[in-house]
């Protein structure tokens, strides 16, 4: 277990004390040391590179539901201790007694798995290894597509190391690998324009750079460029839509996902708060937030609470069975942490957020038996931009490709149009699932207050009656 | 604290060149923040954050780089740069790469108070104050409403600090303050057994400015005024877009005149340049000087003086934002790197407001949220959701929600009927209430 910070447990001990001398129920430390690495090409030249590196802690308070927080960008012992006083002022004239720390002080965790084992350290890679990647990347487009007339294609690597210490005594720590290629290329014919942009990442080391995931990014980015210029926005109205496996899962975390975490639950603002154990969509469908699938984007050894990464099934069977909780949430609930506590930084306080959200694998056959059962409909192959209103359950999504279906045959390529409903009704029209679940491994990051990387995944999968904004 | 400020980055300004950085830019960027949350009329989170961070722009051997750290003592620093200027090397050479020439860049930046930004309130407030604004503004049980119940109310009051210097190794020092007063409310009110929500904000840089009061009310209201909202039917109606959200037709404008856009073919307004493509009604100015307002001036990231000016005026383009590197690549003159303050003018006559611009377009739907869809850089097409209100006769009939509004933004723009009068001045882009004829919606 590394400890970087140049701060003993004796004095983590202290400073939990120390926020929690007014009072309070809960408090911890989180120490972050981030290193960040990113290289762009641009007209064929990798010509620009970047290092950047974040370090601090942040501490704490919690009294009950309430919470006190501060940081500091400077873990010397007298900047921590005055980061805890500020914390520990969200228990100022409350009516609790000096919290206490758990007599396990001292106890490490080290019931976590390691979901990213890095067999090659990002850090021991010159920025030399990596620039042949980018131009193979461009030089590559250019001759399999003389439509593509720009490439910007971006590399880049994070290593968090964070260390974890709270008033259970409980010390963990984590370093946290990301790795990333974006490629966005623009095609033109005829005076005409279209843009596509793909990416892959996860959480890995360096050998993540391979021939098999640079032909990906490459095939990808040149794929289905005739359907882009032929593509039209069609005539909208309410339809069928069949959505492709793996990328669409976007819908299912804005749609859903957001509305199952437990602090919009809590706060009785989701449309799902009055719904657990009872039926919300189809028997047979499951939706899991998952930190515990190797390599991937979303996944946790630990959330930011030090509550170990584990997987969570949301929906079973149609039912709801579990929200999304960090401490705050679990405790009021009276359940246990789902390990959904997580961050931007040392910077933020924890919250509930997602991981990699994904429905699992149906029974009700493949990709074309599902277009074969549409008379009339839309086949999404690429959602972007989703929102939701938590509330609600009104959610909007911009499909940027697709094709038409008709008479169960997918025929005319469409762009540019929304696809608009109500999560939960979203959620009970879902009338076929097929068993092809992929998990997509784009940069996804999701936006609820902070900045936290995630990944989503679907089956094809059928909604019965959705509106299509068209012409 | 300035002084102290300038030396910390004239002494990085310095290692970075003893690095072997042949030219520099460095900006120094401190804030502090204290924020207080509530939760139902009763305080839920109180958060102090403090910040500081060293940004980098380095030029070496033809090549560059940007890097940043939040270890500000000298021997990391040194550390850092050692580490930095050695990825640089392994660049490919950009001879487009330079600072900025010294006749473009900011000189009246001296105390970063030239703005008038600063507030003295601000270093004198205490926690006790700052919780007792929170609490005032909450309404959560204060207010009785008839028909429906509030479930929740989320607040947030915060107040910041943010200095920043910049400094390049071609003499460039320039100096900015802004002090920030915000409340936000987030309300969620249920009836007949579905939620529906209102948001409502005020911001501004004098603590005595800040209308909080009122914001739960204005966000009850706005929440409860969309209770039993539904479609109506899909066709072509006039557009009015509140002043709140109606930014959401005007930056993709903005963004598709930026160089990076033009450069990469990837933009619907290119060689628009001198030509009219607009509405001869629409004007946007650029206005980064206004004293006393948020988000306003002198300079931009590059030290680059910004100005007053038309970006589109009466229809034409005039202007493209182009930094130093993208005017090199280009083959153009340079400009600044984005809109600072952006204004559309009033139109076809000043002193109209939200009501007026209803009774001149007479029927159609008044848009007050935009939720989710996206624009299509290459293109300017368009598709986003949309909630608000049918209007008929220059009233408001019913609230309206999903809906979908679908077009693009040349065919929009040149279907633009009114600009109000009415722009919020707490808000970074000063546009004002929009009007827009035959506009698809479907639901």
């Amino acid at each position: 277990m590394n400890n970087n910070f140049g701060i003993s447990e004796e004095q983590m001990k202290a400073l939990v004390a120390e926020g929690l001398r007014s009072g309070g129920s809960w408090c911890d430390l989180y120490f972050e040391s981030t290193v960040y690495f990113d290289l762009l090409l641009r007209d064929s030249e990798v010509s620009s590179g970047g290092y950047h590196q974040d370090y601090g802690c942040g501490i704490r308070v919690l009294d009950g539901e309430k919470t006190g927080y501060a940081y500091s960008e400077s873990t010397d012992y007298a900047s921590l201790l005055n980061a805890a006083r500020a914390a520990s002022s969200i228990a100022c004239g409350s009516s609790s007694a000096p919290g206490i720390i758990s007599p396990a002080a001292g106890k490490r965790r080290a019931d976590a798995q390691d979901r990213y084992p890095q067999e090659s350290d990002w850090r021991q890679k010159e920025a030399s290894f990596f620039v042949p990647v980018l131009k193979k990347i461009d030089t590559e487009i250019h001759r399999r597509e003389s439509r593509a007339d720009k490439v910007v294609a971006m590399l880049s690597w994070s290593l968090s190391d964070i260390m974890m210490y709270n008033s259970l005594g409980e010390l963990s720590c984590d370093s946290r690998p990301l790795g990333s290629i974006s490629v966005s290329t623009v095609f033109s014919k005829d005076g005409r324009i279209e843009n596509r942009r793909v990416s892959r990442s996860f959480r890995c080391g360096a050998e993540m750079i391979s021939d098999t995931l640079v032909e990906e990014l490459i095939s990808d980015s040149v794929k289905g460029v005739d359907a882009m210029f032929e593509a039209k926005r069609p005539k909208g109205g309410k339809m069928n839509v069949v959505m492709a496996a793996g990328a669409s899962g976007i819908l299912l975390h804005e749609a859903m996902g957001h509305a199952f975490e437990a602090d919009f639950n809590r706060k009785g603002q989701s449309v799902f708060c009055d719904r657990m154990g009872k039926r919300i969509c189809n028997k047979g469908i499951n939706i899991v937030d998952d930190a515990t699938i190797r390599g991937n984007r979303g996944s946790c050894n630990f959330d930011d609470e030090g509550v170990p990464g584990q997987k969570t099934y949301m929906v079973t069977d149609g039912i709801l069975t579990s929200y999304l909780h960090d401490r705050i949430s679990a405790s009021w609930f009276g359940v246990e942490p789902t390990g959904n506590g997580r961050r931007e930084s040392f910077r933020y306080n924890p919250i509930p957020r997602m991981r990699a959200t994904y429905m699992e694998s149906g029974s009700d056959g493949s990709l074309d038996d599902l277009v074969g059962s549409v008379r009339k409909g839309i086949f999404v192959d690429q959602f972007a931009n989703g929102q939701v209103k938590i509330g609600e359950g009104d959610f909007t999504f911009y499909v940027k490709s697709g094709f038409l279906i008709e008479n169960g045959q997918l025929t005319r390529p469409v762009k540019d149009i929304n696809i608009i409903g109500n999560g939960p009704q979203a959620l009970a029209d879902i009338v076929a699932v097929a068993d092809d679940l992929k998990i997509d491994n784009g940069t996804w990051t999701c936006g609820k207050e902070q900045s936290v990387p995630v990944s989503c995944g679907i089956p094809s999968v059928l909604v019965k009656g959705l509106t299509v904004g068209g012409n | 604290m300035k002084e102290q400020n300038i030396q910390i980055t004239r002494d990085a300004l310095a290692l970075a060149l003893e690095a072997g950085a042949r030219k520099a830019r460095v900006t120094l960027a401190r804030s502090t923040e204290n924020l207080v949350s509530t939760l139902n009329g009763e305080v839920d989170k109180v958060t102090r954050c403090e910040d500081s961070s060293l940004s980098f722009a380095l030029f070496v051997d033809g090549r560059f780089g940007s890097f940043s750290t939040n270890s500000l003592d000298r021997e990391s620093l040194r550390e850092f740069l050692g580490k930095a200027v050695g990825i640089v090397r392994m660049m490919a050479p950009d001879a487009c790469r330079n600072l900025p020439s010294p006749e473009r860049c900011c000189k009246t930046a001296i105390t970063g108070n030239e703005l008038d930004l600063e507030d003295p309130a601000y270093t004198e407030l205490t926690p006790e104050r700052r919780r007792g604004i929170a609490l005032s503004a909450a309404v959560f049980g204060k207010i009785k409403p008839e028909g429906y119940k509030i479930v929740s109310e989320e607040g947030e009051y915060a107040d910041s600090r943010y200095e920043t210097v910049v400094m390049d190794s071609q003499g460039l020092v320039c100096l900015h303050t802004e002090d920030n007063f915000d409340y936000g409310v987030e309300v969620t009110v249920e009836a007949g057994g579905e939620k529906y929500s209102g948001y409502w904000w005020d911001s501004s840089s004098r603590l005595d400015k800040l209308a909080y009061a009122g914001c739960g009310e204005t966000a009850v209201r706005r929440a409860a005024g969309q209770i039993g909202s539904g479609p109506v039917a899909g066709k072509k109606y006039n557009m009015v877009i509140d002043r709140d959200v109606a930014s959401k037709v005007v930056s993709p404008l903005l963004n598709a005149l930026n160089a990076y856009s033009i450069q990469q073919n990837n933009s619907f307004l290119m060689n628009s340049i001198g030509r009219k493509v607009f509405s001869e009604g629409m004007t946007i100015m650029d206005l980064p000087h206004i004293k006393g307002q948020t988000c306003s001036k002198l300079f931009d990231s590059e030290g680059v003086a910004t100005s007053e000016g038309p970006i589109i005026e009466g229809g034409t383009v005039r202007k493209y934002f182009v930094n130093s590197y993208m005017a090199a690549k280009l083959g153009i003159s340079p400009t600044v790197e984005d809109a600072t303050r952006p204004k559309v003018l009033p139109w076809p006559e000043p002193g109209m407001h939200l009501n007026d611009i209803l009774r001149l377009c007479g029927d159609g739907i008044y848009v007050t949220e935009f939720n989710g869809g996206n624009s299509n850089a290459a293109t300017g097409d368009f598709s986003y959701g949309v909630e608000g209100y049918l209007f008929e006769d220059g009233k408001i009939v019913k609230p309206v929600s999903g809906m979908l509004v679908t077009g693009n933004f040349l065919n929009l723009w040149n279907n633009f009927i009114a600009a109000g009068d009415d722009y919020r001045d707490c808000m970074s882009k000063l546009i004002p209430t929009l009007a827009f004829a035959n506009v698809d919606f479907n639901g």
